[in-house]
């Protein structure tokens, strides 16, 4: 299958080694200069995917996110400058999948739009047990296990941890997290989420200091990595 | 209670013909010296009644003219020359046969009458003169030690609201009256400065200070024809600009102060004035001391800058262009050796722009975005970063877990946790371990880098944290700014930094967090 790639982005040189970058790697893929432009392509060619740079010369990028999110779940990476948390909490509160931060490595770049592109496809069949690590969890049966051993998590512990399944490799803010598991009154409050991500390290990580899979992405939220 | 000031110049005061601010209190006493000067002449007159059989009439002049003297003794100028013509009348009267009566039989008298208030009144007129010339004397030295206190407490100050603040304190203690010193801001005063809390604060009020400060002259009560309010002002002029207001509400709600009174008010406020403007004057040398320095950091920042992003552009350049130009009749390893060292060389740039940025960021005075964290997730977080350079590393990490909550900025923390990484990474041994461990104690919660590496050289361990200061060692690039980041950082979360070699060899890094900024 080969999956068609939808490049939003200003700068000639980042398209040049973009354009080359996806050519070898045997994706398809359309240009777009401007964030208008990015968004008639979006609805035009109903990209796999859409790589959005948040700097561009006529709107912001965001309104792209925005704009693509009203007709549907295309999975979009920003690439944003180092040091804007501000833009990048913004872009995935709009409902953006992940970010690179410029400069970045192709490698890199690759993963992500790989990660994007599985969860998208994944997103239909959730199977009833979920693992990464050692860690399995079993939804029908709200069972938690840590090298075959059971695990007993709070409810809160445990509602997050779904919410982390749900997205796996996907960048969750911290609104979004409180929102989901406290609801919507609650979302000023990261401390406790701070405090239940601890607990879940101590929980499932084999050592919490340095954690595998609960990973902390600074300034911006949280993120399920599974491999 | 009256001070030495005013009872100073409350006597000269009534030594003074015509003076410009009759008060009511200045009433009153002519009222009580009034009765005195009577009494006195009362009591000379039952003397010379109990003398007269005995002594000759014209002996009993004495008397009264002693009277004159006391009177003229105590009382003003006015009141003892009506003593004189009183004493001469109860002369007449009582002692002059026949008694009881102004009339003289024996004219001869009449030489007696004003020989005697002649001396009457030239007594009157020197002690007089003698008593007011004691008051000034006494009320210049009250002044003298009045200005002479203040200044004496002026002088350790050094910060003009400090200033301000101990001027308005001391002119409280020595007049009755309630004293607010007003700064201006751009030129206009405005009572959001001001040394006292508690003062009537309206529009009319503020006009008149604003015009006592525009004008250089008094405004307010009883300063300008037509003004109310509770209070008067006294601009302060420094040798060169006007420097504020001082405002005064006389404390006895009906009395004026006298124009003695006021000119102390206005020396008191000159002074101040002065004191006020060295401050001023003090704070903007430092300034420009400072500004000075900021513009040799920034030829300095500008050398190393310039040089170590050069470094790696021409490296960068050079490589590219060698490529493009002979890459067909390169060997493989040859290529892929100059691809090796674009993409390290762009990524070294990287980082130090990056670096650049953060410092730049954090001394433009960076506002924090403080919340409350677990330390762990900080150094977790960091580590994550660093995972490809730690790579041949062996990191041990000991985070208890009832460590407290701290209040910081996550992102910046995690960048002083990377840099502390970092600089391990770059200045001790491959293969060598890192270990990293906090722990509360009374008051902050302390986390630490150790390395075993060379540790510092003697003196080091201060330098390491100025800009562009590189520890010496064989091969290690960098711009320096990795550690003067971290100090940044660290001052702005009011907390500490500092290095020192390790027992047994290495080196460790201790941060220092206070608890009390957790909300």
């Amino acid at each position: 299958m080969k999956c068609v790639i939808l490049i939003v982005e200003d700068d000639p040189q980042i398209r040049r080694f973009l354009r080359a970058t996806l050519a070898v790697e045997g994706y398809q893929f359309h240009e777009a200069f401007t964030a208008e432009e990015g968004i008639a392509q979006a609805e035009a060619w109903r990209p796999d995917l859409i790589l959005l740079d948040l700097g561009l010369p006529d709107r912001d990028g965001l309104e792209v996110i925005a704009r693509v999110r009203q007709s549907g779940q295309t999975p979009i990476v920003v690439l944003s400058a180092r040091g804007q948390e501000k833009d990048k909490i913004a872009a995935l509160d709009l409902g953006a999948d992940d970010y690179v931060e410029k400069p970045f490595a192709v490698g890199e770049l690759l993963a992500r739009i790989r990660a994007a592109l599985r969860r998208s496809a994944a997103l239909s069949q959730n199977g009833a047990v979920f693992r990464f690590g050692q860690v399995e969890v079993d939804s029908d049966r709200r069972l938690v296990k840590v090298r075959g051993q059971e695990v007993h998590l709070t409810p809160h512990e445990y509602k997050l941890l779904q919410v982390l399944t749900r997205y796996p490799g996907k960048v969750l803010t911290q609104r979004q997290l409180l929102n989901e598991v406290w609801g919507p009154n609650h979302v000023e409050q990261a401390q406790y989420l701070r405090v239940y991500i601890a607990q879940l390290r101590r929980k499932l990580e084999s050592d919490p200091a340095r954690p595998k899979h609960l990973q902390t992405e600074p300034g911006v939220g949280y993120r399920l990595l599974i491999d | 209670m009256s001070s030495p000031v005013e009872t100073h110049a409350r006597e000269l005061e009534a030594g003074e013909h015509g003076s410009t601010a009759p008060g009511i209190e200045r009433r009153s006493e002519s009222r009580r010296h009034f009765a005195l000067a009577v009494l006195i002449i009362a009591v000379c007159t039952l003397i010379a009644l109990v003398l007269r059989p005995h002594v000759d009439a014209t002996n009993l002049v004495m008397v009264y003219l002693c009277g004159v003297v006391i009177t003229a003794m105590r009382c003003s100028r006015g009141i003892s020359v009506l003593a004189s013509f009183l004493s001469v009348a109860a002369f007449d009267f009582f002692c002059v046969p026949p008694y009881l009566t102004f009339r003289v039989h024996d004219y001869e008298y009449l030489i007696t009458f004003a020989g005697m208030l002649m001396v009457a009144l030239v007594i009157s007129a020197q002690t007089g003169r003698i008593r007011m010339q004691a008051a000034d004397a006494g009320w210049r030295e009250a002044r003298t030690e009045t200005l002479y206190n203040l200044s004496r407490r002026l002088a350790g100050q050094t910060r003009v609201f400090e200033i301000a603040r101990t001027a308005a304190e001391y002119v409280e203690e020595v007049f009755p009256a309630r004293i607010g010193i007003f700064l201006p801001e751009n030129g206009q005063i405005t009572f959001q400065r001001r040394t006292c809390e508690h003062w009537p604060i309206s529009r009319s009020e503020e006009n008149a200070a604003q015009r006592a400060f525009d004008r250089g002259e008094k405004a307010g009560r009883g300063m300008e024809p037509a003004a109310g309010g509770a209070s008067f002002y006294i601009p302060l002029r420094g040798a060169k600009d006007m420097v504020g207001v001082m405002g005064v509400i006389p404390k006895d709600g009906a009395a004026l102060f006298s124009s003695s009174q006021l000119q102390l008010l206005e020396v008191l406020a000159n002074q101040a004035a002065l004191g006020i403007e060295r401050a001023f004057s003090q704070h903007a040398a430092e300034a420009a001391r400072v500004q000075m320095h900021t513009e040799e950091m920034r030829s300095s920042l500008l050398s190393a800058v310039s040089h170590d992003l050069r470094t790696p552009l021409s490296s960068i350049t050079g490589a590219a262009s060698t490529l493009r130009s002979q890459g067909d009749r390169l060997q493989p390893e040859v290529r892929q050796e100059l691809l090796d060292s674009i993409a390290e060389e762009a990524e070294r740039l990287g980082r130090l722009v990056s670096n650049l940025l953060d410092m730049t960021r954090l001394e433009s005075g960076v506002e924090l975005r403080r919340d409350l964290y677990p330390l762990e997730e900080i150094v977790g977080s960091a580590l994550q970063r660093m995972e490809r350079q730690l790579a041949k590393r062996q990191v041990t990490t000991d985070l208890p877990e009832d460590l407290p909550l701290v209040s910081i900025d996550d992102v910046l923390l995690g960048q002083l946790v990377v840099n502390l990484l970092e600089n391990a990474i770059k200045y001790t041994p491959e293969g060598t371990p890192i270990e990293l461990a906090a722990e509360a104690v009374e008051g902050s919660v302390i986390l630490e880098v150790r390395d075993r590496g060379p540790g510092f050289a003697p003196g080091d361990e201060r330098r390491i944290f100025e800009k562009f200061y590189r520890g010496k060692s064989e091969g290690v690039r960098g711009a320096g700014v990795g550690l003067a980041i971290c100090l940044a950082i660290m001052q702005a979360h009011r907390g500490t930094i500092e290095a020192f070699n390790r027992p047994g060899g290495g080196a460790v890094f201790r941060i220092r967090l206070p608890l009390e900024t957790l909300r």
